[in-house]
């Protein structure tokens, strides 16, 4: 067991374990995130084990499980290095065939590299592919060369030296500066001032003061703090160690959401590992330091996230915000001064201590510096995670990484900032992506939460959609958002089932106004968010609905399946997988669809293997009626 | 227990010291309880007075000690099933105080003591909570009330299976409702119920964490991605058949799915 309980040890063991690694031995990095993990990536892990076993190789070759590399689209993913050849949805089959071709004879299996979708070329190295290449990874970029559960393998790569900078060369005023400097803002949502935030704790005059990770990634559709947490743990416990030295705090928290236990296990792990290694714990690195972190599990409530509520929830309680009258910063857990940044703003603080502020502040834009990481989502072909520069704009990320919209369909909008964001329409795509921009266009940054849809998406039901996630994820402590909510609901969901008034869509403005300003917490206050900003821009869609179309054909009360008579073979197959029999017809006659039985759970439309099932609304609707007198009733 | 009582009477006869030590070496030889041996004596005096010693007052007699020992082995039997469950309960509490000792009792540990105890049993029995509440010194209503509000808390008890279909936006765009309609349809149960024969809880949560693979639907520790609806039932079916290890027949008899869907609340 190494002890670091200097500087110089620590120095000592990072020389010692590089100069034990021979840079140039064949390594292959399993990703083993969560995402390639539901690909069964254990059984590639396996299979890789055993082939290795089985040909004699195990001393040559390492084998790594890595943090999540981001291309979640594509796995499991399989990096070789020193070679960085990157192959894509490798099954246990392809292990052998990768073994005699990669490993012995240095030759790629062609068919398992990405293959670019313009050029049609395959792409042998990880960096060339557009996916990465387009990208600035900079707190994500270790995830793939790191196996979480080993500390040897981040401090290799220079690891925790940002923390002996810190307590050996800076006081906790020059750190706290440092960070001032750089302009680093909150990657949790509010994009605060993280440097402004610490010195209010700092200056508290309460003692003990703590300091906490958020991780409760409460936001659907979003999950880089998870594939940080679960990849990386050390980069944020050493951010975390190096603010509370900062801020003068001894004790941290790291809150964890109950659905991601991969993080809490590799946050305990590392945790463990860190204490074991003297970088946690009485007098750290020898400068007199002390500092704990506890991993405290969130159970399951999104409101949680919130920080007065994520820290009564810490002391036991259920997690209900409170009215901030007196900042956390001041008045937090226990009544002390907290400070509780986001998992990604603690990961920037290491890379901030080690290349200075100017460095970092390079990157982005003036206002907001650094890099964010997003996860793309939704209806795009390259899902993942992405870290590029603040100021990129909206089609860099959707087109050059993301790849573009699957099917070649049309991008509609782009919806950012989880449950509470807006969302823009394609006219904004090249707008530049900083804490700024996003607002002006009413939405937000949020947690990096990108989720991309195409033409097929009925903005009405996607208002609904996250109107109602809210209001069930509302803790109900305050009026406005319990009571308001629940009525944006309900005039929402008679907007979908086409029962809905001119008036209606009045007072649903109405309301949100009301919510927006007498709300008690962040998340009523910007609740009306996603109403707002698709009212906004697509007020036309629900002006439809108020006539009784669903342009996109998602809203089942507006819509109708029928049957072409054109194109239907008389097959069958679609009044087999009709779970209500809802579909009548024989082999001579036509098939025809009982509209008063369906209950348009579209079985029909995806069985049909002529596209003979069309899926009409409104007007067509009554087109199709005149059109097809027989069919339709 | 009847520890401590030695048999006086046997037959209504007051027994004399030496029958009472023949009882007892009986039942030290045998394995045979104490009520066995009183029952095998009752039919062996039955068949005695059936050959012919047939005298009604005797009858009655005899059968009346045959109620009463027919008691006492019912008697015997609950007090057995009781202990059983008490020891059940003694041992459950155990493991939660166990559980307790890990966080040294503090009272900010309430949730996650709870999480462990729904991580062990799958749900939150009332015993368990109320010792929390005893042991922890926190009011019986504070813990209902964070019992309630947290989501991965359940106060009934839950399925062999837990299934779970991602609802987050990611897989919301890419039809993951109609998942969740299907697996209810297949189950005959909506989101949040579980099914009679306890074999199935289905839920739907907000965002797994996995968008790449949307629609997403999780049974037990194994995640299901890229779904369509057809295949939901599929995929449940695995679950259902390949634990019982039905033969082919009854694997026809096998309930499939319901036809009519539940009704669900706009």
């Amino acid at each position: 067991m190494v002890q670091c309980s200097t500087v110089r040890d620590l120095e000592n063991h990072r020389q010692a374990l590089l100069k034990q690694r021979n840079s140039k031995k064949l390594c292959i990095a399993i990703c083993s995130g969560t995402g390639c993990h539901a690909y069964a990536s254990e059984k590639v892990v396996a299979a890789f084990e055993e082939e290795l076993k089985k040909q004699n190789m195990e001393i040559m070759v390492d084998i790594k499980r890595t943090g999540c590399h981001g291309f979640c689209e594509k796995g499991p993913i399989v990096v070789i290095y020193p070679h960085e050849i990157c192959y894509c949805k490798v099954t246990p089959q392809d292990v052998p065939e990768i073994i005699t071709h990669t490993i012995q004879q240095g030759k790629p299996v062609e068919r398992l590299l990405y293959t670019d979708q313009k050029t049609g070329k395959t792409i042998l190295l990880e960096t060339d592919i557009p996916f990465y290449k387009n990208q600035t990874r900079l707190i994500f970029g270790n995830n793939r060369k790191i196996d979480p559960k080993k500390i040897d393998d981040y401090i290799a790569l220079g690891g925790y030296s940002a923390l002996a900078k810190s307590l050996s060369a800076m006081t906790p005023q020059k750190v706290l500066d440092e960070v001032k400097k750089a302009n680093l803002r909150g990657r949790g949502g509010g994009g605060f001032p993280t440097g402004r935030k610490w010195e209010t704790t700092k200056n508290a005059s309460e003692e003990p003061k703590y300091v906490i990770v958020n991780c409760d990634e409460g936001d659907p559709g979003a999950y880089m703090d998870r594939s940080l947490m679960e990849g990386n743990p050390h980069s944020v416990l050493e951010g975390l160690i190096i603010g509370a030295y900062a801020i003068g705090a001894h004790e941290g928290y790291v809150y964890v959401r109950q659905e991601y236990p991969l993080a809490v296990e590799n946050t305990e792990h590392a945790i463990k590992q860190a204490m074991e290694y003297g970088l946690l714990g009485k007098n750290i690195l020898g400068s007199g330091f002390d500092f704990t972190i506890k991993v405290h599990r969130g159970a399951g409530a999104f409101v949680s996230g919130e920080s007065s509520a994520l820290m009564s929830a810490i002391e036991g309680r259920v997690g209900e915000p409170r009215p901030k009258y007196i900042h956390t910063a001041v008045n937090g857990l226990w009544n002390k001064p907290t400070c509780l940044n986001n998992v990604e703003t603690w990961a920037n603080v290491p890379f901030i201590i080690n290349n200075s502020a100017q460095w970092f502040a390079s990157m982005g834009t003036p206002t907001s510096t650094g890099t964010k990481i997003f996860s793309l989502v939704g209806n795009v072909n390259n899902t993942g995670l992405v870290e590029v520069p603040m100021g990129v704009t909206l089609r860099e990320i959707i087109y050059n990484i993301g790849g573009g919209i699957p099917q070649g369909k049309r991008l509609k909008a782009v919806q950012t900032g989880g449950p509470s964001g807006g969302c823009i329409p394609e006219k904004y795509l090249d707008l530049t992506v900083d804490f700024d921009e996003l607002y002006n266009v009413g939405s937000m940054m949020g947690s990096g939460g990108m989720i991309v849809m195409d033409e097929d998406t009925c903005m009405v039901d996607i208002a609904r959609y996250f109107v109602n996630f809210l209001s069930q994820e509302s803790c109900g402590k305050c009026i406005p958002c319990r009571e308001g909510l629940r009525q944006m609901v309900s005039i929402l969901n008679d907007v979908t089932n086409g029962k809905a008034l001119e008036e209606d869509i009045e007072l649903l403005e109405e309301l949100c106004e009301v919510v927006q300003m007498s709300a008690l917490c962040a998340l009523g206050q910007s609740a009306p968010n996603p109403i707002l900003s698709t009212l906004k821009y697509f007020r036309d869609e629900y002006d439809a609905h108020l006539r009784g179309e669903c342009p996109a054909k998602v809203c089942k009360a507006l819509i109708q399946y029928t049957i072409d008579p054109v194109k239907c073979k008389k097959c069958g197959l679609c009044a087999k997988n009709c779970p209500v029999d809802a579909i009548t017809g024989d082999k001579k006659d036509l098939r025809r669809i009982d509209a008063e039985q369906c209950i348009k759970c579209g079985n029909c439309l995806e069985s049909c293997k002529f596209n003979a099932v069309v899926k009409t609304t409104g007007k067509q609707k009554e087109f199709l009626k005149k059109q097809l007198p027989n069919i339709t009733r | 227990m009847t520890k401590g009582k030695t048999k006086s009477h046997f037959v209504g006869v007051r027994l004399t010291e030496e029958q009472k030590k023949a009882l007892y070496t009986l039942q030290k030889t045998s394995d045979l309880s104490k009520t066995d041996i009183l029952l095998r004596g009752l039919e062996i005096l039955s068949e005695y007075y059936a050959l012919g010693l047939d005298q009604p007052p005797l009858n009655t007699e005899l059968k009346k000690l045959e109620e009463e020992a027919i008691q006492h082995l019912q008697a015997l039997k609950q007090i057995k099933r009781r202990e059983e469950s008490v020891k059940h309960m003694i041992q459950e509490l155990r493991e939660i105080d166990e559980i307790i000792d890990d966080y040294d009792g503090e009272k900010s540990a309430l949730i996650q003591i709870l999480l462990k105890i729904q991580e062990k049993n799958h749900w939150l029995p009332k015993p368990a909570l109320l010792w929390v509440s005893e042991r922890l010194t926190i009011p019986m209503s504070q813990i209902m009330h964070i019992a309630t509000f947290y989501k991965s808390f359940s106060l009934e008890p839950r399925g062999e299976h837990l299934v779970r279909v991602c609802l987050g936006t990611a897989c919301h765009v890419r039809n993951g409702p109609k998942i969740l309609e299907a697996a209810e349809q297949y189950l005959g149960i909506r989101s949040g119920e579980t099914t009679p024969d306890m074999k199935f809880t289905l839920e739907s949560v907000n965002c797994l964490g996995c968008c790449a693979l949307g629609p997403v639907m999780i049974v037990d520790n194994e995640y299901h991605g890229k779904l369509t609806s057809s295949r939901v039932s599929d995929i449940l079916s695995n679950y259902r058949i390949g634990e019982l290890t039905l033969t082919k027949e009854q694997q026809k008899l096998a309930p499939i799915a319901t036809k009519q869907p539940p009704a669900r609340p706009m």
